[in-house]
């Protein structure tokens, strides 16, 4: 390489000392200002995102103002009061002390939650219960999306003023991961707006299939449940109370549950979508112990609680979604793998109880266009 | 859609330079200094082949630097076609009394175990079974995955 080189500078031509200079000077260039070039460059394509973020923000609030106007005529301009609820903000617990931690967190969600649903029902008078529930979702995902386009746009502009790489660089690089939450939430816009079922509603799909035909009793806030014979034994079946958007208080519906038998339950099976790693199919089954649920871990913590407290095995049945998938309108896949989860309950209630058992089955994950 | 009303926020602003410019102005410097070296690259051919290819690799190098900047620095208005999606939405009907099966457009209201509509077959009331996107299957693609 060198020899090439060296051969080629040997020649000593006008055009040739031309093209060497230039070369010469666009190395010097790219030596004290190449950092620079590549902050501006990403900053470029953190604008451009950040664009496209915002017309989808924008969007959203404007669907979500129209929905509010059709369904809930408030009979003002309700842009102002909207505009409030997306600049609603939660401040976090302090976890210096972490000692009753989950029940601070309960106290705080249950607050957060009615303050929530009280601000819609407020722009939402005339809404019947199902449409304030599919509005609350709505809104719910305009403020989620308005708030991830502030923080970029923080971001960004602290970028932009400090002009430090570091601070660009990490924006760039959660970029892709970014849209792609962007985009999940987007695609629920359709699905909250006209009461579709989505990604997430496949938990409450199996236990509205097994409890259809019997009667419901209202076993906690926003959930139902039915007692169905099935083979000799006895299945409390539950899940959020359809068709509005709500995913409700599992935790306190299998608790009451247990407590009303005592605790003389063989086993609880839930049922509740999960997420699936690259290359796995959607609508894919996975069987497993331990409580199938998510959110923010307060549930979980609750059940777990109960069931070790009565001694009560948890099976768990995972229905497989990309990101792309918890919130947009069901797929086909989705709803053959409702189908598939539902034998699964059966095959496990068969295998791991007996005539006169009685079975905890829990449908977990948001109810949306999904009845009992 | 009710896009008039006033905006929670602001687009980013944009002042003095813009990265884009930079950025084109870059492009065009490199494509200058890559076809000027290929032109040598061709000039150079017969006389000396070992300058000629080095001339040449550099001119391909340019290329293909501006290649991967166009590649990466996708424009905006390239990214933003739909931004807020809509899936076709069907509902599937089930008899429970004779399993007759229908497939009909989704309509606001519908419900999956919602009791619909009569049977035109028998004297039972169809229940919403499914409530699900349609299938696209222009849009299905062979990922080629190991499994």
């Amino acid at each position: 390489m060198t020899v090439l080189f060296a051969q080629i500078l040997q020649q000593e031509t006008d055009l040739n000392m031309i093209i060497q200079t230039l070369f010469s000077f666009a190395f010097i260039v790219y030596l004290f200002y190449a950092q620079r070039l590549q902050s501006l460059q990403m900053l470029n394509q953190i604008e451009a995102t950040l664009r496209r973020l915002k017309k989808i923000r924008d969007e959203a609030r404007g669907i979500s103002i129209n929905a509010i106007n059709e369904v809930g005529k408030p009979g003002v301009d309700i842009s102002a009061k909207v505009d409030r609820i997306m600049e609603f903000i939660s401040i976090p617990l302090t976890e210096m002390d972490p000692y009753g931690i989950v029940d601070k967190l309960d106290h705080y969600l249950k607050v957060n939650h009615d303050i929530f649903e009280a601000e819609v029902k407020a722009i939402a008078p005339n809404a019947a219960e199902v449409e304030r529930q599919n509005l609350e979702n709505l809104v719910g995902l305009t403020f989620e999306l308005n708030y991830i386009y502030k923080a970029m746009r923080h971001n960004y502009l602290m970028g932009k003023k400090t002009m430090n790489i570091y601070i660009i660089l990490q924006v760039h690089m959660i970029l892709p991961l970014i849209m792609q939450l962007v985009e999940s939430l987007t695609v629920g816009i359709q699905a909250t707006r006209e009461g579709i079922p989505i990604g997430d509603s496949v938990g409450p799909i199996v236990a509205g299939r097994l409890m259809k035909d019997y009667p419901k009793r209202d076993i906690s806030k926003e959930m139902v449940s039915a007692e169905v014979p099935f083979d000799g034994r006895t299945l409390i079946v539950m899940k959020a109370k359809g068709p509005g958007g709500t995913v409700g208080t599992p935790d306190e519906a299998i608790m009451t549950a247990l407590n009303e038998k005592e605790g003389k339950v063989k086993i609880i099976i839930m049922i509740d979508a999960a997420g699936k790693m690259e290359g796995e199919p959607v609508g894919a089954i996975s069987e497993g112990v331990g409580a199938a649920i998510g959110g923010t871990g307060k549930e979980k913590f609750k059940i777990e609680e109960i069931t070790v407290k009565y001694k009560v095995p948890i099976h768990a049945i995972a229905i497989k979604q990309g990101m792309e998938h918890t919130m947009a309108p069901l797929v086909e896949e989705l709803a053959e793998g409702a189908e598939k989860a539902g034998e699964s309950v059966k095959r496990i209630i068969m295998d791991y109880s007996q005539p006169g058992d009685i079975v905890i089955v829990a449908g977990i994950g948001n109810t949306i266009g999904v009845g009992q | 859609m009710m896009k008039t009303h006033s905006q929670g926020g602001s687009a980013p602003p944009v002042t003095g330079i813009t990265a884009s410019w930079v950025n084109l102005a870059i492009i065009v410097v490199i494509g200058i200094l890559s076809l000027v070296s290929l032109y040598f690259g061709f000039k150079s051919f017969i006389e000396d082949q070992i300058t000629a290819y080095t001339y040449l690799l550099i001119g391909a190098l340019g290329f293909a630097a501006i290649g991967y900047m166009l590649f990466r620095g996708g424009r905006p208005s390239a990214q933003s076609k739909m931004d807020i999606p809509r899936a076709e939405i069907i509902t599937t009907l089930e008899c429970p009394k004779c399993n007759l099966r229908r497939v009909r457009d989704f309509k606001q209201g519908d419900y999956v175990f919602k009791n619909d509509e009569p049977c035109t077959r028998c004297d039972g009331v169809m229940i919403i079974s499914r409530v699900n996107r349609k299938k696209e299957p222009d849009k299905e693609k062979k990922q080629g995955v190991i499994e």
